[in-house]
């Protein structure tokens, strides 16, 4: 994506605290700490529909079998997970893959817009993370009926797809509504097998 | 307090549709057509704590079978529940218990107008069903730390404990186990954005509820 003009939905920021409660920087910090505690080989990014993956038992029999962290927090926008990524939720740790889901939530911002968030997102994982994969989920549909944020959230699934082959490194996974979790952990598992497994320092 | 200042958090308020996908209304009309087709003797209404309880095994373990039905909503406010309530929802039903879940998300709004919020609530329950009860449950603390969201919170349970002590048809029941530790900390294990509940959250929470529920039902009504 090219153009002078700066792209709000790649412009990093936190989340201001208006309720009083501190509750989104207390979960970032808790991530960062995951940071320096944890050795994951998947880490899932995003806002509440990663976040809630986790409350599921999906989490415990599909995915922390992988050694995965889960970094979501529900709300967030592109500009929120770049933030959180740029101030520690990258260090010191090398997943092999990192799963990106967020978009749904930019509602300023139009769907080209958001795309180019994501992808901004998907650059800065390939450039910190050099040796990992980086899978994009794409967004979902919403609303009980046809409106014009599922025709938004399809536009943006449609700039994905031909934007991030030319990522080293990324893939777009688009299953839609019904299907996700089984070929999700399906492609996880696939890149964990194809890549060398490193001795791990010893765990002290 | 004026009596003349309305009280927003107790004026009936539709959520307005920002986003675009009217996703509340949609919620609102899945409910009120559920009025109509379903016979609850327990129904659930309040925001994302009642909606969420749903999702989890807790609703089937310990709420079906009480053949409730949840009449949650993410975000919502006493004035929104107040308007939900009196716009179809509580029709063609008889339920012999409402259990009200309400108020956290009724940000500037002082502990007194988010009480007289949940108290207007209970008012168009006693109106609209004459014959259930109503059980409130206290406000959870929330926020990783001591804030002042916390303090709010068990201001409008103390207001609203008092308020109901001398009513009939209404009871207030503290449903928190003891989420704040000795340290002031609420844990990411009870609470994993500091306000929403774990499985495990709900169910230090859902038991006791469902015990005081089941001994509300076994005794007969009053009037």
């Amino acid at each position: 994506m090219s153009g002078d003009e700066v792209n709000p939905a790649a412009v990093a920021q936190p989340v201001e605290d208006v309720h009083g409660d501190g509750r989104w920087l207390s979960q970032h910090t808790r991530f960062v700490q995951e940071c320096k505690d944890a050795e994951p080989d998947v880490l899932f990014v995003g806002d509440s529909m990663i976040q809630l993956m986790q409350q599921y038992e999906v989490w415990r029999d599909l995915f922390s079998p992988l050694h995965a962290l889960n970094f979501g927090i529900g709300g967030d926008t592109t500009c929120n997970v770049l933030w959180r990524l740029q101030n520690g939720e990258l260090d010191n740790i090398r997943p092999k893959v990192v799963v990106l889901w967020v978009g749904t939530n930019n509602h300023e911002h139009s769907a080209e817009q958001v795309a180019g968030g994501i992808l901004t997102i998907a650059e800065l994982l390939t450039s910190r993370l050099p040796k990992a994969k980086v899978v994009v989920l794409g967004l979902l549909p919403r609303g009980e009926r046809p409106n014009p944020l599922r025709e938004k959230n399809a536009a943006v699934n449609s700039f994905l797809r031909s934007w991030l082959p030319r990522l080293n490194h990324a893939q777009f996974l688009d299953t839609g509504y019904r299907n996700l979790s089984k070929p999700l952990s399906d492609l996880l598992l696939q890149i964990l097998e194809d890549t060398p497994e490193e001795r791990r320092a010893s765990l002290i | 307090m004026s009596a003349e200042d309305p009280n927003p958090a107790a004026t009936p308020t539709p959520c307005q549709d920002t986003q675009g996908d009217g996703r509340w209304m949609s919620l609102h009309n899945r409910f009120v057509s559920d009025s109509k087709d379903k016979e609850p003797d327990v129904l659930f209404v309040g925001d994302s704590l009642i909606q969420l309880m749903h999702q989890f095994g807790i609703w089937r373990q310990l709420f079906s079978p009480l053949h409730a039905l949840n009449f949650g909503v993410g975000g919502d406010a006493t004035q929104h529940v107040l308007w939900r309530l009196t716009n179809g929802e509580l029709d063609n039903i008889s339920p012999k218990v409402v259990v009200l879940w309400v108020g956290t998300n009724n940000h500037g709004h002082t502990p007194e107008q988010i009480c007289s919020g949940i108290m207007a609530i209970v008012q168009v329950i006693k109106n609209k069903l004459p014959h259930a009860r109503t059980l409130i449950l206290g406000l959870l603390p929330r926020g990783k730390s001591p804030n002042p969201l916390r303090e709010r919170n068990a201001k409008v349970n103390k207001l609203v404990q008092e308020a109901v002590s001398s009513l009939p048809h209404a009871s207030f029941l503290n449903v928190d186990p003891g989420f704040v530790h000795s340290s002031g900390a609420i844990s990411h294990q009870d609470m994993y954005d500091y306000l929403h509940l774990t499985p495990q959250g709900y169910q230090a929470v859902c038991e006791p509820l469902h015990a005081h529920l089941k001994s509300m039902l076994e005794k007969p009504a009053e009037n």
